[in-house]
């Protein structure tokens, strides 16, 4: 009997154990090797995944034989590549050279960092390199660059334009919406107004006439990405995560004025109902099946939505704008040095390699946004979004502040503001949970 | 005497994979766990400082916690509840011979098979609005339902927790069935015992000892729930949908924090085990007796 409790003791353990986490085992200190032989990076996978796997294959056919360095990537999965690399950070580990991270995180994985101050970064954006930097320190270099743009069906909006009765019903409907009569824009001159009452119009719950069921579809999931989305409309509305002191500034009349945006959107049926757990990908499928007639999202998603081959009912019909409240998020996808690698010596002459527009080239050319504003310029004829980048980035590009928690910012102001974009939590209290949990993120 | 001497070696020895395999993924894991929930390491503090019971104090003290609690024990109470009824029906159900048996035994076990990430993503697909298959055929009899908005997506996780493992409860309950005495049965058929009274006076005390079994292995996954909830809702909206699992993920994944969610951990794990003795005695009862 006691044996059998024991068993049942261990296996419950072992079962709920499972939830735990262990600390920190001492790993390799980071001492430098004699700056030849292999070195490990990790990456996700995707367009930035793919396009490093080329750029690792130049390099080790290339450059690398002269370096007497050879680059072996590792493609963890997209979602948890940021959780996997924590906990090799908590175990000091060694295992990897150069770890993949971001504008949003470098901040919480500096301490595991080594920072790249002798690597000539002049080639990159200076917004998206001053966004890798923490302390007055170079913690890592841009690979990738992201930001957001109005997505819209140009077909649907031309017709609006050029119809008189659609027009007519347009200026309906932005009165019921706004308490104000508007004629129609060209999505380039859209402001967030203009983008709610469009949302109104192309929904059949307001126009029965509507090409498609919805106006839009707004990216609320849970999840910290979606809360970059979000910050487009708060520094729209003229917000910010924090004010001129540093402190929280999300109980704001602006801040209160972007959670209603979205609320007034969703729960008045303008918007798709499965905008409550979306994020790009289902964003990517609304806009696909003709659904919705725009959305905010992802410059990655451009290239996708006009490729006959994988939008076959949307191709050549799809175009793109800056975002209606004026500005745009901006983070770059990037690469740091492990402080515990044993060859950082080896690491730092790949690092530099990437910091070429030569090597950015290749990126391009296999299906990266480059960080770096020449590259970008050169390569415009493969893919279109890439002057669009270049200019939205430097004309309307922002980052929210970088401090030690602000990934963990992310991740929280998605669980304290989700609810209240579709409308099941007060847009006031979750105002003032998020004020409260980003005051103690700040302080901490 | 030497002879037990032998016997009680060769128990050591024979035992001796199992103690490590134990020692190794169980004791170790849990001991440095509970370790753990007394410093403050975190990401950006690798050095991890002592910090006493100050993790277990954020950790009460915040509402996302309390919150994931009582959702899991919810969540937990109410699957395992459904799961168990249904699994026990779909046995007696099952437990004769019919024609095409082997395809629906092969049908009810089905969804076992299929990794509990691998679900989510399947039904991630199967009911977006826009390109799902569900809504579309739902669509098809003028039924517009969007089954991820708020108001539907607690029923929904339910739902497809029930779909997954109620084929567990039915496979535990199924073979504690296979090894039912049919004499009962036959002698209740004697003495005219009608369906109802079988079941509650001879099959069900018989059987209780293996329900209770598949209860308390499929209560000890369910308050582990994280695959599919967090694929499908990621915790929301808000922390609607929050489990305690996911709870303790993001705090170390994304917060970067450990200490915390070490601490949260263990928490879970002593509020559990004082049950295990309860349940062990009631699982190892040595037969139920009918009444």
């Amino acid at each position: 009997m006691k044996k059998q409790v024991l068993a049942v003791i261990g296996a419950a353990a072992l079962a709920i154990g499972g939830a735990g986490c262990s600390p920190s085992t001492p790993g390799a200190a980071g001492a430098s090797g004699d700056g030849t032989g292999l070195i490990r990076v990790v990456l996700w996978p995707g367009p930035e995944g793919d396009a490093m796997a080329d750029v690792v294959d130049q390099y080790n056919s290339g450059q690398g034989k002269t370096d007497g360095v050879e680059v072996q990537m590792t493609l963890l999965s997209r979602q948890d590549t940021f959780s996997k690399e924590a906990t090799l950070m908590a175990a000091k580990s060694s295992e990897q050279d150069i770890y993949f991270v971001a504008s949003y995180n470098v901040g919480q994985f500096a301490a595991s960092l080594t920072p790249l101050n002798s690597v000539d970064a002049s080639h990159y954006f200076p917004a998206a390199i001053e966004g890798l930097q923490y302390q007055g320190e170079q913690y890592a270099l841009p690979l990738d660059v992201s930001n957001h743009f109005l997505l819209y069906r140009k077909d649907l909006i031309d017709s609006l334009l050029s119809d008189s009765a659609q027009q007519a019903m347009y200026k309906t409907i932005s009165a019921k919406v706004l308490g104000t009569v508007r004629a129609p824009k060209p999505a380039d001159q859209w402001d967030l107004d203009d983008f709610k009452a469009m949302s109104a119009y192309f929904s059949k719950t307001e126009n029965p006439d509507s090409p498609t069921q919805y106006g839009t579809i707004l990216q609320s999931k849970n999840l910290l990405y979606n809360v970059m989305l979000w910050d487009d409309v708060l520094w729209g509305l003229g917000g910010s995560w924090t004010d001129a002191d540093n402190k929280a500034a999300l109980d704001t009349p602006e801040a209160q004025q972007a959670v209603q945006f979205y609320a007034d959107i969703y729960t008045k049926k303008w918007a798709s109902p499965d905008s409550a757990q979306a994020e790009f990908p289902e964003t990517q499928a609304a806009i696909k099946s003709g659904s919705v007639a725009f959305a905010l999202q992802w410059s990655a998603g451009f290239a996708e939505l006009n490729d006959p081959a994988q939008s076959p009912d949307v191709a050549g019909k799809i175009a793109i704008a800056g975002m209606p409240g004026g500005k745009t998020h901006v983070h770059a996808l990037a690469i740091a040095l492990n402080k515990y690698s044993r060859n950082q010596a080896a690491a730092t002459k790949f690092l530099s390699y990437l910091a070429q527009p030569a090597a950015m080239d290749i990126y391009a050319k296999s299906g990266g946004i480059p960080a770096m504003p020449q590259v970008l310029s050169d390569n415009q004829g493969i893919n279109p979004v890439f002057a669009e980048v270049a200019n939205s980035i430097d004309k309307y590009g922002y980052a929210e502040p970088v401090f030690p928690k602000s990934f963990d910012a992310y991740s929280q102001l998605a669980e304290d503001l989700s609810g209240a974009w579709v409308g099941s939590t007060p847009v006031a209290d979750a105002c003032a949970t998020a004020n409260k949990n980003l005051e103690a993120l700040l302080a901490s | 005497m030497a002879v037990r001497s032998q016997a009680s070696r060769a128990r050591w020895v024979l035992i001796s994979p199992l103690l490590v395999f134990a020692a190794v993924f169980v004791a170790y894991p849990v001991f440095q766990g509970v370790q753990t929930s007394f410093f403050g390491l975190t990401l950006q503090n690798p050095s991890a400082p002592w910090v006493g019971l100050a993790n277990y104090a954020h950790l009460f003290a915040s509402q996302t916690f309390g919150g994931a609690a009582r959702f899991t024990i919810l969540f937990a109470v109410l699957v395992t509840t459904v799961e168990v009824v249904l699994g026990f029906g779909l046995a007696v159900l099952v437990n004769r011979q019919f024609p095409g048996k082997r395809v629906v035994f092969s049908c009810l076990l089905l969804p076992i098979m299929i990794a509990p990430a691998l679900l989510g993503i399947m039904f991630r697909l199967l009911l977006n609005g826009d390109i799902g298959l569900v809504p579309a055929l739902l669509g098809k009899v003028g039924l517009t339902v969007s089954l991820f908005a708020p108001g539907s997506v607690i029923p929904l996780i339910v739902g497809l927790d029930i779909v997954q493992w109620t084929s567990f409860t039915f496979l535990v309950i199924y073979s504690g069935l296979q090894s039912f005495p049919p004499d009962l049965l036959e002698a209740a058929q004697v003495d005219c015992a009608g369906a109802w009274r079988t079941l509650t006076a001879i099959i069900l005390p018989i059987m209780s000892p293996v329900i209770f079994a598949a209860a308390f292995l499929r209560l000890i996954d369910a308050l582990r729930t994280f695959d599919v909830i967090y694929v499908l809702t990621g915790g929301g909206p808000g922390t609607m949908t929050t489990t305690l699992s996911i709870y303790v993920y993001k705090t170390a994944f994304t917060s970067g924090d450990f200490g915390v969610a070490s601490a949260a951990s263990t928490v879970i794990l002593l509020v559990l085990i004082p049950f295990v003795p309860f349940v062990v005695r009631r699982i190892a009862r040595p037969e139920g007796r009918a009444k």
